[in-house]
């Protein structure tokens, strides 16, 4: 017991500060993206195989929306993997580090998605592993601890159809594993007898007593639960983890070999001779414990851009603009174009764009994952729900939906764009499915929210339907569709006039920046006071006396003209003018270039 | 207690729990009060024609401030079933035998709610039981009412006489992450008499699989000579022919407008397969013509089609017919057919939707030859996604006598589309969306010898809560007067196999058309075949 607390401790302790800490946002978005109706009938996910494992799985995976009882779940169930590893295979307290293998695998099997979290057609994909490698270690062990050949027997004839109806490739996996502990382990000890004249490895590979056979045991059975997987990098062929929900097959090819690695110390335990030397075997268990856990955190998934575009778009769900702001600004590294867009329409919401868009970080660093529509994926409903696109928030709320199951992520929008539309018997249909969760009830029932975000909403609605298509550049579509439109709302014409500055089409400015002069009371915001300047000088003129632009803007802006004609190329002028006019629209207009919309 | 004994005692205790069990059957209250506020159920299909062979018509009772409800359905022959609580699902063989006891009579329904302490009892609700049975199946597919992407498709089919319902077909097994595969269309000839049917697979091992008793093979439909493999069908009802409409189909999507997809033909042809010669003819073939949905009259003579006139705005035509889809117009033509020489006739108009600023489509001709039904429009011809599109009736008599009407009864302010009679021509299935505007569910109406529609019932469900919770739309429903025979596993191993590809065999018209040759562009992204119906 003294040697298995510190173990478990420091596991406990090292999951709780990873999914806690840098992790807690992808928990909230992993429980948006876990399709869990807690009303199904028995019979429903009796009725195929996996069934049953994937329901409960998917049913506490659901619990991240909480993520202190979601994390404190999922570390118990791997936490109970190690001691089930211990118990079915009679491992020593000396070797108990060991047993940590799988649970640092399984761990880190969820925590290196990252991106790839939307895209992974699996209901549960941290807890479907964790709990189905329980299972099986379990009925291992329960099998070594039958004594009796009747219950034998009757293991043998219920497990394979019962384990793999209930546990899918998990289940399967056990009876031909027992069949060949039960022959191997006998041939195993004809080694000591046998193999003394074929060969010296061999005889102390194979040779040994019950601890190094039953530490056999284990690595083979993890390395069998991971074979689909490693067969997927020998075959180059990406297999369907639907079929069977195969372990492992979500961990990408480089997080296998660690693995591998570390299951290579029990498998060939049998090269070294360590028997009754029981401090060296705590002190080589206990490395292999640490290097486990080395793998998992250098493996864990923890983006900086990625984690922050989850955090601002939950901000921006619950309405909480200004804390999407927050994170804009405190983020250190060059953004992604879906924090980009984040930004931009938290400034819109919060009526900044006009004084702080140009202000805040901009730029287009690539997806730390393979190439796909990511800020689509992430973002492409929040993003044209808020600036009243509906029709194609819907669209790809239910194409999503179509591809990747009913997840509360998507139904979430399918519902507030059929609020939003007055299609009340579609919105009932979706606030029923959403009821049915457990955590995600509060996002259809929340009408106060609902009537907020729809008031904000409306006013962009207002214009003529066409029909049209987005091939998925959200970003692109948005900025042409309202920099390109003519008229309506207030709101509407003020995106056209910023989305006209931001794509650089300065032909509409001046229309759109009469028609809002008279609704900024005489105080214009200070990009729109820059663009007008700007676009004055580039037309050989200066505006008109009733545009009221502050003196110090104007003073600023001879200041650069003056100080851009005496310097030279336009890099070197970029870099020199950064500090003082990075945060204007005459610094974009003039020095941000190459910039990757979506 | 010695031994024989307690055994006795031990039965007489288990038999006295038996009939103690036996007797709890629920009662009706006694004491209640008559009010005259109608019953609110969910599914509401209390007035409609029933025929009398179907499944139980289970429902929610939906009253939210009362705390018990009993539900007593009856005959005037006496026969009851009594339910109590909220989910009112009637056991399938009591149902029957109380069907059998109504049989060309009504069906009564009591609702007794106990709200505030008292008992009430709403006003007696009433089902008409038809002398018509039913055909005993239907098949279609279960897909999201989706637009690009698709999934898990699954062709069915149910039976109409329990719940029963069976998987034909499911696209996921051959389904890889290159390529997915589509299903649609499962079409019997003549309500599948014969055991003849047909439906396609496209992308993955694709082609049309034809099921004859137990064969099955799988053909391309698609030649040089034609624009895509066929698409929409219909059986000759007498020889081994069908035709097809062959379709350039696009999907576009609304910005604003609540109907969210048009889906629009930017080209489309007919073809006659024969599938003894497993030859491909044209029957309709001219760029300036979109025709599409076509169905043969009972008696093989006459092919009837929907058709619109394409006149050519700009060269692109995606550009144009986006920004111009709502000024195509189909009207229904037909064109005779002779079986001996399998040659069709020149083209006639049937029915002028234009004339009337409308757009029809899915002409459908009841078995006795007598009338044509078929879906109207404000425009285009893919009406599942139109709410103004409902179910319009044209007898097919003289000239005089060709005053379309529409199946009012039938109809609701959503979109009612893909429709088809039962072999008696008494009954006619069809989809509505008009539960939501969204989601497509299949409707029963019964079709009385005077013509006219009764108000039709949903298709009944062991839940009454599944179509509120199931997030997929019934499609292209048909009815069958027997089970489709092949086994998946059947079809599966003729899918995995090669498709015999068919041999193009010049027009099947009488005086062929001169086909002038199509010269303007098409955007290759928005290229497909079919979109599902």
């Amino acid at each position: 017991m003294k040697q298995r607390l510190p173990f478990t401790l420091a596991f406990v302790a090292f999951a709780l500060i990873l999914l806690l800490g840098p992790l807690r946002p992808y928990l909230v978005e992993t429980a948006a993206l876990t399709p869990f109706y807690a009303d199904v009938p028995i019979g429903d996910f009796l009725g195929e195989p996996c069934g049953l494992l994937l329901y409960v799985s998917a049913g506490l995976q659901s619990c991240f929306a909480v993520p202190w009882l979601g994390v404190l779940l999922f570390v118990s169930a791997l936490a109970t993997v190690a001691y089930a590893v211990r118990w079915a295979f009679r491992i020593n307290d000396a070797w108990f580090g060991i047993c940590w293998i799988s649970s640092f695998a399984l761990l880190a099997n969820y925590t290196q998605l990252g991106y790839l979290i939307y895209t992974i057609k699996h209901p549960a994909v941290a807890f479907a592993p964790a709990l189905g490698s329980l299972a099986a270690f379990a009925l291992i062990g329960l099998w070594f601890h039958l004594q009796k050949w009747w219950w034998k027997l009757a293991f043998l004839l219920v497990t394979p159809l019962a384990g793999f109806w209930l546990l899918g490739f998990f289940g399967a996996m056990v009876t031909p594993f027992v069949g060949f502990c039960e022959m191997g382990i006998a041939r195993f000890k004809q080694f000591d007898g046998i193999s003394s004249q074929k060969g010296f490895t061999l005889r102390r590979l194979f040779s040994g007593n019950d601890t190094k056979h039953m530490l056999w045991g284990f690595a083979l059975f993890t390395l069998g639960m991971m074979l689909p997987a490693l067969l997927q990098v020998v075959l180059h062929r990406p297999l369907n983890v639907e079929i069977g929900h195969i372990p492992f097959s979500s961990l990408n090819r480089d997080m296998r070999l660690p693995w591998v690695i570390a299951l290579a110390v029990p498998l060939f335990y049998g090269a070294i001779q360590l028997d009754g030397k029981r401090l060296w075997i705590t002190i080589l268990s206990a490395i292999v414990f640490v290097a486990a856990g080395v793998a998992t955190f250098t493996y864990s998934f923890r983006d900086p851009n990625f984690l922050n575009t989850l955090q601002m778009k939950h901000a921006a769900e619950a309405g909480q603009w200004e804390q999407v702001l927050q994170i804009a600004k405190d983020s250190k590294q060059e953004p992604t174009r879906a924090q980009v867009c984040l930004t931009r329409l938290a400034l819109f919401k919060t009526g900044r764009m006009g004084d702080e868009l140009f202000a805040y970080p901009e730029g287009s660093a690539p997806y730390k994952a393979p190439q796909n529509q990511w800020l689509r994926l992430m973002i492409g409903p929040l993003l044209y729900y808020h600036y009243g696109k509906t029709g194609f928030a819907y669209r790809w709320a239910m194409e999503d939906l179509v591809e990747y199951g009913e997840r509360p992520a998507y139904l979430r929008y399918l519902h507030r764009v059929a609020r939003l539309n007055g299609e009340e018997a579609l919105a009932q249909r979706y606030e029923h499915a959403l009821s049915r969760t457990i955590f995600f009830r509060h996002t259809a029932e929340d009408l106060d929210l609902c009537k907020v975000e729809a008031a904000a909403i409306r006013p962009l609605m207002n214009y003529t339907n066409q029909l049209d298509g987005d091939n998925g550049l959200v970003e692109f579509y948005l900025l042409n569709s309202f920099a390109l439109s003519e008229g309506g709302s207030r709101e509407m014409v003020e995106l056209s006039l910023m989305d006209g500055l931001i794509t650089k089409n300065i032909t509409g400015f001046w229309p759109r920046f009469m028609a809002l002069l008279p609704t900024w009371n005489g105080k214009i915001p200070v990009h729109y006071q820059e663009a007008a300047l700007m676009i004055a000088q580039l037309q050989g003129s200066a505006p008109t006396s009733e545009i009221p632009i502050e003196p110090a803007i104007g003073q600023r802006f001879q200041r650069l003209v003056e100080v851009s004609s005496r310097m030279g190329d336009n890099a070197s002028n970029a870099l020199a003018l950064q500090s003082e006019y990075g945060n204007t629209f005459w610094y974009y207009y003039f020095f941000v270039e190459g910039l990757k919309t979506n | 207690m010695k031994g024989p004994e307690s055994i006795y005692k031990c039965i007489a205790f288990v038999l006295t729990m038996a009939a103690v069990l036996c007797s709890c059957k629920p009662s009706i209250p006694t004491d209640y009060e008559e009010v005259s506020w109608s019953a609110i159920t969910s599914p509401d299909n209390f007035g409609a024609t029933l025929p009398p062979n179907i499944a139980p018509l289970n429902f929610r009772i939906l009253h939210g401030d009362a705390t018990e409800a009993i539900t007593r359905l009856h005959s005037k022959q006496g026969g009851e079933i009594i339910a109590t609580g909220w989910d009112v699902c009637f056991n399938v063989d009591d149902w029957h035998k109380l069907l059998d006891q109504a049989r060309g009579d009504s069906l009564f329904c009591d609702i007794y709610i106990k709200a505030y302490g008292q008992w009430v009892h709403l006003p007696t609700q009433h089902f008409i039981i038809a002398e018509e049975p039913i055909d005993p199946f239907i098949t279609y597919r279960l897909i999201r009412p989706s637009y690009v992407t698709y999934e898990e498709l699954t062709l069915h089919e149910r039976s109409l006489e329990s719940f029963e319902e069976r998987v034909i077909y499911e696209n996921m097994r051959f389904e890889d992450s290159d390529q997915g595969q589509c299903i649609n269309c499962h079409m019997p000839k003549n309500w599948n008499r014969e055991s003849q049917s047909q439906f396609h697979v496209r992308q993955a091992l694709g082609g049309t699989v034809f099921i004859n008793g137990d064969k099955v093979r799988k053909v391309n439909l698609k030649t040089d000579s034609t624009i895509s493999a066929g698409v929409y069908p219909a059986w000759h009802p007498t020889q081994n022919l069908i035709t097809y409409s062959v379709n350039e189909t696009g999907q576009v999507f609304h910005t604003l407008d609540p109907q969210k997809v048009e889906v629009i033909d930017y080209a489309s042809d007919l073809i006659l397969y024969n599938i003894d010669a497993n030859t491909v003819q044209h029957v309709e073939h001219t760029a300036s013509d979109f025709e599409s949905f076509p169905a043969w009259s009972p008696d093989g003579l006459t092919l009837y089609y929907i058709s619109a006139h394409y006149t050519a705005r700009a060269d692109n035509i995606d550009a144009d017919l986006d920004n111009n889809y709502d000024q195509l117009h189909y009207n229904i033509y037909a064109r005779s057919f002779d079986p001996k020489t399998c040659r069709f006739g020149p083209r006639n108009l049937v029915f002028d939707a234009e004339a009337i600023g409308k757009s029809a489509s899915v002409p459908r001709v009841s078995p006795d030859g007598i009338h044509l039904l078929f879906t109207l429009a404000d425009y285009g011809q893919f009406h599942i996604w139109h709410k103004s599109a409902d179910l319009w009736l044209l007898p097919l008599g003289t000239e005089e006598e060709r005053n379309a009407m529409p199946l009012q009864a039938a109809n609701s302010p959503e979109s009612e589309s893909y429709h088809s009679w039962s072999s008696n021509g008494r009954w006619i299935l069809f989809s509505s969306r008009r539960e939501d505007g969204n989601y497509t569910r299949l409707y029963i109406s019964y079709f009385d010898k005077q013509g006219l529609a009764h108000k039709p019932f949903l298709l009944p469900q062991r839940s009454p809560l599944h179509d509120l919770e199931m997030l997929r739309s019934y499609n292209a429903a048909e009815f069958l007067v027997q089970a489709v025979q092949p086994t998946q596993r059947q079809l599966r191993r003729t899918i995995k196999g090669n498709a015999i590809p068919a041999i193009y065999a010049g027009s099947a018209l009488l005086n062929p058309e001169t086909v002038t040759p199509d010269t303007r562009t098409r955007s290759e992204e928005r290229r497909s075949e079919s979109v599902g119906y």
